[in-house]
């Protein structure tokens, strides 16, 4: 074997050059060409991309994980409510009308007329069938938590139900309108699609794509206004705006706020940014030391710097947290709680004060929830200038949630959007809750939360949740620095969209409000 | 000794002698890069994300705004380091086995093979994904991970070379003398085989340094605040269509460091000098 | 095997020696079932847990693992999972509730169709280049060549595959930007969609092979027969194909089997980038979710492809030379 090239500087400069220049030609910005809509289209024909996509993709809105299943399962199946766009209170929808008189026993008129896909009337044994099936554990319900609380879900009559609840709840209807709960038929064990929504269901490839059809007996008069949605995923964020930006997709779902200046330099495509309030919280520990200790605590909620993670994580389109999880977006926000911010000198008088100088603790991150690698290399930052030295632990986003989660003295959870403060709070903040994140104990907070849920005066609601809020960004071992804008991108033909802070692509229901405009 | 390098040096070839230059001044780098950085790893310093380069930050910032310079001097030490590192490992657990196995020959040899066939056809990355998943990423667990990957490639080429070897008349002697295995491993079979094992220890190293940048490419790697080069690259590659020097410059790190150890062995190999 | 006398037919010599390699294959194969089996009962978490994520309740994983057959203990799992194979069936995904062969059933033609056009493309590239770099040994043809296919492998695949999608989907628009296939697209989109893939595929696996083609063709081109075939008249070109090339040919099909072997598994980046429906990202998937079957079924179709070619490069390689074919 004899190689005898000899090799001159300027060959090696050339090829160095050569490649400088290539890297250079991905600095042009896209050029204003425009690609017709989808290749298999006529008008209307549109297609989507959400980011995760995985052999796990399901029909059954009762196992729906992701938003990817919520897009799909609003299009193919429709809730007894719904909330409305503006004011996020629920109305009706299936139900045509719902009431009770104790926020225990509630009562439900089903909307005569309205055909599944395979042209079965709704009636209310498709609703009774629906709502039981999250108290089977066999169904793996997402949402088998709140279903806990149906003591009795029975028919009244051919179009009526009615739901007995464990304890009194006003915010039954709001919680109804969640894509689990959505409406299957009647005897489907494991739903194949076949429901009232606005769009029938053509093709299902787990992991791969979707692809819906306009259901023109829609009982909605005059929607949808597509002809046909294909739902894919595309995982690479930078490969998702690339396809967005190329014409190969319509809309894309969970943009990098680092991606929106390209797509605002498109010309073609257009970001919508939806405030709302998903948040990545750094959890301490109550039950460890020494994150028990409420100088501790204290220490690093005054380090946290909320504009820095705003500004390099989400190029500020989030908005600042204040520890307590309502975001200003949702109805009972307490506008009076002072804002935290970042006070070095208080949090190392903490330090000193607790006895912490010097200490060394491990500060588990992943991928799995949305920006925390980058929030612990903040936080380890700021940690060397008070005097706590962190050492982050970087794990796989497999296996964080069953085996890092809430193990260990300071991980990070990440919460989506949820309907109602309750659902937030009896989820993620009462004592017994089985994901009370720190481990928080604190008897008045559980005594007004379950005040505030049987109330049905609406200012004292909002008072009692107002107190809420207080006691937790006081006391609990949780930090929320940020609540995360949605960032969607769609081509500019796709008209009708606007943000709804329940969640990205319109609340996940965008496909029964776009239209296609060439 | 040093006569005999130097000697060699100047018989190499231009592009022998660019490729040991470019991963001289890598390994000095990886040694000294980090007390040369103007600014912490992990410090926040730049308002602007992706900014070019300037007075303050020599090549600009990153997707965080921190300081890219200081990033790729303290990333070039822990790629340099553990692709090296994993390489040795690597070559000394797989030729050792080899050795071991062209030796016994038989049975040993027969399933050893099979073992380590096993383990070469399991596609890399992911086989390097489940083990992260199963023993953490530590920088010693990295290490080990990385040349547990690549012990069966060098297995294969030494046991191709060693059983030549042993098959030879000398080595026949040596067994007749009554030598140890051990002793013929060490002293008939190895010095014979010493130019091809340095070619493949060169290219283990680049293979280490693109599977890391694969891996980053996963999510996995060096722990933050530290990235290895090719993690540097991955988490800028938002910056790609704004041509920012915060992914430029370490892919064009890796790229140096990769294209001079291949320059480099090359030169090494017998005959290249010729 | 080698020790066959010369006189015999290629025929009488191969078959004893395929039918040993694909016995131990089978061994290598049982050794890969428990290796992949070890190493995930080493993951933390389960399907169960996966499946339900972070809403997951006791009640509920329980029920699922009884669902799933994980309340069993490891070992008679395996034995269990290995009886089934036996007889034909890979069994059934914990995650998509799906027999595991449909899945596979649905992905493998894709990832074969990536790795063959792939594999074309690329060894015809290889051998140009190799054989041309090692006919002009020396030369500046060369010393470009060299560090054109080095720098190639020296760029990260997931850099190379971004640029190109930067410049010929974001850019000029030529070519989509995402991998599409459905069995209902025709030839010329599935090419269309392809070629993003292929050309980044090609990029990092072109420089091996190219490289190993030269330093065989070059070591050959040494030689003195090859002096002697030219003082004799015998057109340079000919003295390639059909004198340097057989002799050549062994290292280069061994390190072109390689690579080749890299176009299934490691095509995982480009499928990621690319968003297409092949086997590696459908492995990582079954790793991440923790889906035994699958993830063991995977590994068997990568191990089983890597051993074949390597049977087929041993094959060529003794076809191929004039002395061993007798």
């Amino acid at each position: 074997m004899t190689a005898r090239g000899i090799l001159s500087r300027r060959e090696l400069l050339g090829a160095g050059v050569a490649g400088v220049g290539l890297m250079a030609l991905g600095g042009c910005g896209p050029s204003p060409q425009r690609r017709p809509a989808a290749a298999s289209s006529g008008a209307g024909a549109i297609r989507v991309a959400s980011m995760a996509a995985s052999t796990k993709d399901t029909l059954d809105p009762a196992k729906g994980a992701m938003a990817t299943d919520y897009v799909r399962h609003y299009m193919l199946y429709s809730g007894l409510t719904s909330i409305d766009d503006d004011s996020l209170r629920p109305r009706p929808a299936l139900a045509e009308s719902f009431d009770s008189d104790d926020r225990i026993t509630w009562h439900f008129r089903l909307r005569r007329g309205v055909r599944f896909h395979d042209g079965a009337p709704l009636t209310s044994a498709d609703v009774v069938h629906s709502l039981r099936r999250h108290n089977d554990p066999a169904v793996a319900s997402k949402i088998a938590a709140i279903a806990a609380q149906f003591a009795e879900v029975r028919a009244d009559g051919r179009y009526g139900v009615t739901i007995r609840l464990t304890g009194a709840n006003a915010d039954l209807p709001t919680l109804l309108a969640q894509a689990q709960f959505l409406i299957v038929k009647a005897g489907q064990d494991h739903p194949d699609g076949t429901g009232t929504g606005a769009y029938r269901l053509a093709q299902f490839e787990p992991g791969v794509r979707t692809l819906v059809v306009r259901n023109r007996e829609y009982w909605i008069p005059g929607r949808p206004h597509l002809e046909q949605v294909e739902l894919i995923a595309i995982p690479d964020e930078t490969s998702r705006v690339n396809a967005l930006l190329s014409g190969d997709v319509h809309a894309i779902h969970a943009i990098n706020p680092h991606s929106l200046p390209r797509i605002e330099a498109s010309g073609t495509c257009e970001a919508v940014v939806t405030p709302s309030s998903l948040y990545t919280n750094l959890i301490m520990r109550q039950d460890h030391l020494p994150t028990s200790s409420p100088d501790f605590v204290q220490a690093v909620k005054h380090m946290l710097d909320r504009p820095l993670i705003n500004r390099a994580l989400f190029r500020n389109t989030a908005m600042l947290g204040n520890d307590q999880p309502v975001a200003p977006v949702m109805p009972y926000f307490n506008r009076e709680l002072p804002q935290t911010v970042l006070d070095l000198d208080r949090a190392r008088w903490h330090v000193r004060r607790g006895g912490l100088n010097g200490l060394r603790l491990p500060l588990y991150c992943s991928p799995a929830a949305t920006g925390s690698v980058d929030m612990a290399s903040i936080l380890q930052e700021y940690g060397s200038q008070v005097g706590l030295e962190f050492a982050v632990n970087r794990v796989p986003a497999d296996g964080y949630w069953s085996t890092h989660w809430m193990r260990h003295a300071m991980t990070f959870g990440n919460n989506n959007p949820r309907p109602t403060a309750d659902l937030v709070f009896s989820l993620f903040f009462q004592s017994n809750a089985e994901w009370n994140e720190s481990g928080w104990k604190n008897e008045r907070f559980d005594r007004l939360l379950t005040e505030a849920r049987g109330e049905a005066d609406e200012v004292r609601r909002g008072e009692l949740y107002g107190e809420m809020q207080r006691l937790v960004h006081d006391r609990c071992g949780i930090a929320i620095p940020v609540f995360i804008s949605l960032c969607d991108g769609y081509d500019k033909r796709l008209k009708g969209i606007k943000p709804i802070p329940l969640g990205g692509f319109m609340g996940y229901r965008f496909a029964e409000f776009a239209r296609w405009e060439d | 000794m040093s006569g005999a390098l130097a000697m060699r040096v100047r018989n190499m070839r231009l592009s022998g002698r660019i490729g040991l230059a470019l991963v001289l001044f890598w390994l000095v780098l990886a040694v000294g890069g980090p007390a040369l950085a103007p600014h912490p790893v992990g410090a926040f310093i730049d308002q602007e994300v992706f900014s070019g380069p300037g007075r303050t930050f020599w090549l600009g910032s990153d997707y965080l705004g921190r300081d890219v310079l200081s990033r790729v001097l303290w990333g070039s030490r822990y790629t340099v380091f553990l692709a090296l590192g994993a390489a040795l490992l690597a070559v000394l657990g797989g030729t050792s086995l080899a050795l071991f196995s062209a030796i016994r020959g038989g049975w040993t040899d027969e399933i050893l093979a099979r073992a380590m066939d096993t383990l070469n056809s399991m596609p890399s990355k992911i086989f390097a994904l489940v083990l992260v998943a199963a023993f953490g990423s530590s920088l010693t667990l990295l290490l080990l991970i990385a040349a547990f990957i690549y012990i069966p490639g060098n297995y294969r080429i030494a046991r191709a070379l060693a059983i030549n070897l042993v098959a030879m008349d000398f080595v026949q002697v040596a067994r007749a003398r009554g030598e140890g295995a051990f002793h013929i491993a060490r002293y008939e079979v190895l010095p014979n085989m010493i130019h091809p094992l340095l070619a493949d220890t060169g290219l283990r190293f680049v293979f280490v340094v693109l599977l890391l940048s694969g891996l980053s490419f996963l999510g996995l790697g060096v722990q933050p605040p530290y990235a290895d080069l090719g993690s540097l690259v991955r988490e800028n590659i938002s910056g790609l269509p704004m041509a920012a020097p915060a992914i430029i410059v370490p892919a064009l790190a890796i790229a140096s460091l990769t294209v001079g150890a291949n320059l480099l062995i090359d030169a090494l190999k017998p005959g290249g000098k010729a | 095997m080698t020790a066959a006398p010369p006189t015999r037919s290629a025929a009488a010599r191969l078959l004893p020696m395929i039918a040993g390699r694909i016995a131990s294959s089978l061994l290598t194969l049982f050794l890969v079932s428990v290796v992949i089996f070890v190493a995930s009962s080493l993951l933390p978490g389960d399907a169960a847990q996966e499946l339900l994520g972070q809403s997951a309740t006791p009640a509920q994983i329980a029920a699922l693992r009884h669902e799933m057959g994980l309340d069993q203990p490891g070992p008679v799992r395996f034995v269990h999972w290995l009886g089934a194979l036996l007889h034909g069936d890979p069994g059934v995904s914990f995650v998509a509730n799906m027999p595991v062969s449909d899945i596979i059933a649905n992905r493998l033609p894709n990832s074969l169709l990536l790795a063959a056009i792939t594999a074309l493309i690329s060894i015809v590239l290889a051998l140009t280049i190799g054989i041309a770099s090692a006919i002009n040994r020396g030369g500046r043809i060369d010393s470009a060549l060299n560090i054109a296919t080095l720098s190639l492998v020296a760029i990260p695949e997931f850099l190379i595959a971004t640029l190109a999608v930067l410049a010929f989907s974001v850019k000029l628009l030529w070519l989509p930007s995402i991998s599409l296939v459905t069995p209902e697209t025709g030839w010329a989109e599935t090419l269309r969609a392809l070629a993003l893939p292929v050309l980044s595929l090609t990029c990092v696996v072109v420089a091996q092979m190219a490289r190993m083609t030269r330093a065989a063709v070059a070591d050959q081109l040494d030689r003195p027969y090859v002096e002697m075939a030219r003082l004799k008249g015998v057109p340079f070109g000919r003295i390639v194909l059909f004198h340097v090339m057989p002799n050549a040919i062994g290292p280069v099909i061994n390190a072109m089997a390689l690579s080749l072997s890299y176009l299934m598994g490691g095509a995982l980046v480009v499928e990621t980038i690319f968003n297409y429906p092949g086997l590696a990202s459908l492995m990582v998937n079954a790793v991440t979710s923790r889906d035994m079957p699958l993830l063991q079924s995977c590994a068997m179709i990568f191990c089983a492809t890597y051993l074949a070619l390597m049977l087929v490069a041993d094959i060529v390689a003794i076809l191929a030379n004039p002395r061993l074919r007798a």
